[in-house]
């Protein structure tokens, strides 16, 4: 389809000669939050670690799970790769309504909005990352070979979470009803994924439906990596990656046809 | 010569009228009907309107193309369909090189953020990269007259000075197509001048503009074409003199009251031209012809003179104070003027009114505004409305008698 090829290149080749922007635009927003809070950030750590507090509190002393490495570590990792995607979409679902002006009177590729959501979560991502690199060490978890998988897993999940955030954005703001239900899903969405608990935990058709979430899938490949020394399990990680690299271009497509109709409906 | 920077071909675009399915809650329901095929209920989202139709122009290199017209005749329109905000309903638009926008200039600002942070910000929303904001920075911030307050949080600033900080970062871009609007009326006078100039070496440059503007004198300056947008049709595309002074007979040329008035203008040498280019100073002729509808005991025919730009009435007289005899009319009956005045104007665009009064019951009973136009072209460009014909000399090598420079110091 060489149609598509050139719309893709198109697509492309404006995001790079805007790279710029991407760039103004993340750093707007990350220097904004280190003006305006106290602890800048510090929230990037603070968020993960108060969670897993919380979580270890509950599945070590009030109804204690079985987990490969001590709970905390096993809590952090999945908490950490949760709130990536949690707040790179709660960015991107208001990205394009809490920016009226622009979108109504100056003309740049809009997926900047959503780029620009996941970006800034990804630099907390970072941030939050150093924590669990002192676990590890503390634990004496983790091995050198198994990190070699790291930068797939990273990929796969980037790349599900941009497409939602596209779909997202351009949701909100064709139906300002999506940010509400939005905040409805994602509640349900991280009890339906195994963050705070092991997956083996669940037996029976609810097993089978929270393995089918590629939220989960993409968790336990980080475990897999980063805490268990040994490879993602294919099946799962599979799946989720070839979802994860479909949805993406669907999604950007989807975004960049009905890009003309934005302002007009916003 | 090389093909068009901006193209416009046979442009339509429609807009939908009234509030659209905003939220889930009108979506469900309309999808709902169209499940059951109950579609009755959903003919108010057809209710559309064509804010563009037909429209067609193009703008090469060096030249600048003015849109003109009323609110709501779709020039805002235009300038969104050129930065491709919209996209067509039909026909096509295109644009060579790299475009520019004077619109919206503080669009990007975030008032948390300094100005500094900001022109990087508003810069790259423009399209610039960082080593060009970089090289320009300095340029931009005494341009926009700020350099104590860059490192100010712009929430602080006046919008004045947002204004024209937005301004600045546009106006060292380096485009190839300029689109301008209704933006030179930021800051002070000072600043004004320095962005009109700015307008001028851009267009001395090479670059295609477009330019959407309420000030005519603005527009007729910068621009060589002018485009008359009216209910979203193309009425009059030519010389900024004769569009300018169609809208202008559009807006406010109706006669009123019980005598109706003709009037033709002349210059030495031309006749029977709508609009007039002439130079300053030069002697204009207007015939007025009055068909009264009532009868008149005592009456005077007055002839102003306003600047169309300024709003501002430049000069007022009536045949009464120049000695013409008043005027007696029975109803049917018609006159005949002839009036002459030195136009002594600064370089621009004037409109002259014809009025009739009644000096016997003190009522206006005919009013012809705006009637005939014309437009003073001179090189230099004064100050002011009146040409008052400046001359001068430097004197200080002769030895005239003066105040002595001590004089003056004290």
């Amino acid at each position: 389809m060489p149609g598509l090829r050139t719309e893709f290149r198109e697509l492309i080749n404006e995001q790079f000669e805007f790279r710029e922007l991407l760039y103004q635009m993340t750093s707007r927003d990350l220097l904004l939050r280190y003006k305006q809070t106290a602890m800048g950030f510090a929230w990037a750590l603070l968020t993960p670690i108060l969670n897993t507090v919380v979580f270890s509190v509950v599945f070590m002393r009030v109804a204690p799970v079985d987990t490969p490495v001590p709970y905390p570590l096993f809590a952090y990792c999945g908490l950490l790769a949760w709130n990536f995607t949690a707040s790179a979409l709660r960015f991107a679902v208001t990205s394009l309504t809490g920016n009226t002006n622009l979108v109504t009177k100056v003309y740049f590729p809009r997926e900047i909005f959503p780029f620009a959501a996941v970006a800034v979560s990804l630099v907390d991502y970072a941030v939050a990352a150093s924590v669990l690199v002192g676990m590890m060490a503390w634990y004496h978890i983790g091995s050198l070979a198994s990190l070699a998988f790291l930068p797939a897993v990273l990929v796969v999940h980037i790349a599900f979470t941009t497409a939602l955030a596209l779909l997202l954005a351009m949701a909100n703001l064709f139906y300002r009803d999506v940010k509400y239900l939005f905040e409805v899903v994602l509640t349900f969405w991280m009890f339906a994924s195994a963050i705070v608990y092991p997956v083996d935990a669940v037996h029976g058709t609810l097993g089978v439906l929270i393995r089918a979430n590629p939220m989960t899938a993409i968790v336990d490949a980080y475990r897999h990596v980063l805490l268990y020394g040994t490879a993602p399990d294919l099946l799962p990680f599979a799946s989720a990656a070839a979802l994860g690299l479909l949805l993406l271009p669907t999604a950007w497509l989807a975004f960049h046809r009905s890009e003309f109709r934005f302002a007009e409906n916003i | 010569m090389a093909g068009a920077m901006v193209v416009f071909d046979h442009v339509w675009k429609e807009f939908a009228r009234g509030e659209r399915h905003d939220s889930l809650r009108d979506l469900v329901p309309s999808l709902f009907r169209r499940v059951t095929g109950r579609r009755e209920a959903d003919a108010g989202a057809r209710d559309a309107f064509w804010a563009l139709q037909d429209v067609s122009f193009e703008v090469h290199a060096g030249e600048a193309l003015g849109i003109i017209g009323r609110n709501g005749a779709g020039k805002s329109t235009i300038l969104k369909l050129l930065t491709r905000i919209l996209k067509p309903t039909r026909g096509t638009r295109r644009l060579s090189g790299r475009t520019g926008a004077l619109i919206e200039v503080a669009a990007g600002f975030h008032p948390d953020l300094t100005g500094r942070e900001n022109v990087y910000l508003q810069g790259a929303i423009m399209g610039m990269r960082r080593a060009e904001i970089t090289a320009h920075f300095d340029e931009i911030v005494s341009f926009a007259g700020l350099e104590p307050f860059i490192d100010t949080p712009v929430k602080r600033y006046s919008s004045g000075m947002n204004a024209r900080l937005g301004f600045s970062i546009a106006a060292h871009l380096d485009p190839d197509v300029l689109l301008i609007d209704e933006v030179l009326a930021v800051g002070d006078m000072a600043f004004q001048k320095k962005c009109q100039s700015r307008m001028k070496q851009f267009r001395a440059k090479g670059v295609a503009i477009v330019f959407v503007s309420h000030h005519l004198p603005a527009v007729a300056r910068l621009c060589n074409h002018v485009l008359l947008l009216e209910g979203g049709r193309p009425l009059h595309l030519g010389t900024p003199g004769d569009v300018i002074a169609a809208y202008c007979r559009g807006t406010g040329a109706s006669g009123c009251g019980e005598v109706a008035i003709a009037a033709a203008l002349r210059a030495n040498r031309r006749a029977g031209v709508d609009a007039f280019e002439i130079e300053p100073g030069e002697r204009l002729t207007l015939d007025v012809t009055l068909q009264f509808h009532l009868d008149v005991e005592r009456a005077s025919v007055g002839i102003v003179v306003w600047d169309l730009a300024r709003e501002l009435y430049v000069y007022g007289a009536s045949s009464d104070c120049i000695g013409i005899p008043v005027l007696h009319a029975r109803r049917g009956e018609s006159r005949q003027y002839t009036f002459s005045f030195d136009a002594n104007l600064t370089r621009g665009l004037y409109a002259l009114e014809v009025n009739v009064v009644d000096l016997a019951r003190h009522r206006m009973v005919g009013l012809a505004r705006r009637i005939r136009h014309f437009q003073v072209l001179e090189q230099v460009s004064y100050d002011g409305v009146a040409n008052l014909y400046l001359t001068g000399r430097e004197v200080s090598a002769l030895s005239v008698s003066g105040p002595p420079l001590e004089a003056l110091a004290r």
